[in-house]
């Protein structure tokens, strides 16, 4: 037969009063899952303007007047348009100085029917000559260019590679599938631009209904900046050569990004330190009360050789249970919250979303939850050292 | 009262020893001055009425309160110049508490509680099995894994000596051990007091019950503070 442990006593101690138990695990479960789901949340707006950043690969954005908050809606979260200006512009961006590389891209909405798509995608025509956004990835993985009517999909998009995708009555075959950024590139499909001009030119015959583009369109230029240039220059100097264009900043993007998330975070963080605090207070009260009610018990275990340690460890042990329970209920309600309702918050949000690495999840979780048992442990302290400090005697008679 | 036993060794030694209370503007004097001695191995109890300072006096002599004044023995030494950690160990291996109430804990079942004490102590050739034979022994074998709400009020208490003896203790303190008892539970429990003293423990028995307290070697009277012999 074993001797008892500290833990088994704080576990017996705790069946004893489940609702109470119960309620202290659901607010520290409250303020972790807060805590958990808001910051993952947060965490994976960041990685995915990361990635999704680099994923752009270039500095800035030229698109026609009045079309900045579409470019960035289609760049941050996929939300298909298609807005056109003259080739011409192109030319005129690469005479700026300050521009190393200026590839332009034809931005076409699919139709809304398309089997491989959840509502329309974007379709994205890339000058393979030019371009240094999809050609160094297809160099990596594919090792060649793109053959005619072949796509490169994002991964939200409902295909495989090798698979036939249509668009407006015209096959493409699938030669590669994106990793995941998050933002718009999972939404789009990535054609040569002369495909994309073709396809534009069939659809009046093949498709239901015909697009309106015509070579010598373009959407946008997505421009690199030479080295040692400052950003904030080059855009105004290319809004001043380039009549009747809008920059989008990849720094604008995520200020873009950032500023929608603002008012969550603060919302957040005010909300969370309530909570929190809630919960430290209502800690505090409920081991205040449990040390006054087995005063008596604490007396008795006193009397058999109990130090004032174990006590004090009791108690705090205690504590630390229902915290570490309640840490990581929230951690699991938050996680399968925000799992469920991902699409409806970055949808309302406006916002990118990119799950962490499996690291950065883990690192998340035990910060979490140490959290918890801290907060837990730092308001029992109080009780505990009370508890600890009774005199035996005096505790089993005011127990009576 | 000063009582010797010269040529025996003593269990217990309180020198001048007094407890008082503030209570509100007055300072109550629940033991007053008291000098004893009680040789290992006695058998002593202590009547008095209810508010004289028995069960004070008896948790002064198990070092369950701090003295106003004075010092209190064990074993010859000065259980109030120990550390926390050597007097909670001294009543671990030492002593035994029996309360004038059902003292069990209620999320434990009987096993368990009489399990209790040997959680505290730092010997690990503790005999873990023990707590079976106890229960045994005070007759409650098949109640094992009840739990205190499951047991009658004479079978808690005797679950209670059962913990009381778990740490085979040199000493038993006994405040009111068969209190609101029946006369058999009450006689068992007589019983096994006697068996234990004649294996050389030394008891103290706190008791309002004549019967009871008519078992002991050694009878005392406490009376608003003051120890003395029985004279009735």
């Amino acid at each position: 037969m074993k001797r008892l442990g500290l833990l088994y006593l704080a576990a017996q101690n705790l069946r004893r009063k489940p609702f109470r138990s119960f309620v202290t695990i659901a607010i520290v479960g409250l303020a972790a899952g807060t805590l958990f789901s808001a910051t993952l949340l947060i965490g994976s707006v960041d990685r995915s303007l990361e990635v999704g950043m680099e994923r752009l690969g270039a500095d800035l954005l030229v698109v026609p007047e009045g079309y900045q908050e579409s470019g960035q809606a289609a760049l941050i979260t996929g939300a298909p348009t298609s807005f056109y200006m003259s080739r011409s512009v192109l030319d005129q961006v690469r005479a700026t100085p300050g521009v190393d590389q200026a590839s332009p891209q034809l931005f076409i909405e699919s139709l809304l029917s398309v089997p491989c798509c959840t509502g329309r995608a974007q379709l994205v025509g890339y000058d393979p000559d030019t371009d240094f956004v999809i050609t160094p990835w297809l160099n990596d993985n594919l090792n060649r260019s793109l053959e005619k009517d072949e796509v490169v999909i994002g991964s939200l998009i409902l295909a495989n590679k090798g698979e036939q995708v249509h668009f407006y009555g015209q096959a493409f075959n699938v030669a590669g599938v994106l990793d995941a950024t998050g933002m718009g590139a999972d939404e789009s499909v990535f054609m040569k631009i002369d495909d994309a001009y073709q396809m534009a030119a069939d659809s009046s015959i093949q498709a239901v209904e015909p697009i309106d583009v015509k070579p010598g369109q373009i959407s946008s230029v997505l421009v690199k900046m030479a080295p040692g240039t400052n950003i904030d220059q080059l855009s105004q100097r290319i809004k001043t050569n380039v009549p009747g264009t809008m920059i989008i900043t990849a720094n604008e993007l995520s200020r873009s990004v950032t500023d929608r998330l603002s008012g969550f975070t603060r919302g957040f963080i005010a909300i969370d330190a309530i909570v929190w605090v809630m919960s430290l207070l209502t800690i505090a009260a409920i081991f205040s009360m449990i040390v006054n009610e087995r005063q008596r018990e604490i007396g008795l275990l006193r009397a058999m050789g109990a130090s004032r340690k174990f006590v004090f460890r009791l108690m705090l042990t205690e504590a630390v249970f229902l915290t570490a329970a309640g840490g990581l209920v929230g951690i699991f309600i938050g996680g399968a919250g925000l799992f469920i309702f991902k699409a409806v918050i970055t949808t309302s949000l406006g916002i990118p979303y990119l799950w962490p690495p499996l690291l950065t999840f883990v690192k998340l979780t035990l910060i979490t939850l140490l959290l918890a048992i801290a907060t837990g442990a730092a308001a029992s302290l109080y009780p505990a050292y009370s508890s600890s400090r009774l005199e035996p005697y005096a505790a089993i008679r005011q127990g009576e | 009262m000063k009582s010797t036993m010269s040529g025996n060794e003593n269990m217990i030694v309180l020198k001048d020893l007094s407890k008082t209370y503030k209570v509100g503007p007055s300072t109550v004097r629940a033991v007053d001055s008291v000098d004893l001695e009680i040789p290992m191995g006695q058998m002593v109890s202590i009547v008095g009425h209810s508010g004289s300072g028995k069960t004070t006096l008896l948790s002064l002599m198990g070092g369950l309160t701090k003295p106003s004044s004075g010092r209190v023995l064990l074993d010859d030494v000065n259980i109030w110049n120990l550390s926390d950690k050597e007097m909670s160990l001294m009543r671990n291996m030492k002593i035994g508490f029996s309360f004038q109430f059902a003292s069990l804990m209620p999320t434990l079942n009987a096993l368990d509680n009489v399990r209790l004490p040997s959680t505290f102590g730092d010997n690990p050739e503790a005999d873990l099995n023990r707590p079976e034979e106890l229960l045994n022994l005070v007759g409650l074998g098949d109640r094992m894994h009840s739990y205190p709400g499951q047991l009658s009020g004479g079978e808690q208490r005797r679950v209670a000596l059962a913990r009381t003896l778990m740490n085979k203790p040199e000493l038993i303190l006994a405040d009111e051990p068969t209190g609101d008892l029946d006369e058999e539970t009450e006689a068992d429990i007589l019983e096994t007091f006697r068996k234990i003293n004649e294996d050389g423990v030394t008891i103290v028995i706190v008791t309002h019950s004549r019967v009871v307290a008519s078992r002991a070697q050694r009878i005392l009277r406490m009376t608003k503070g003051h120890l003395s012999d029985n004279e009735e």
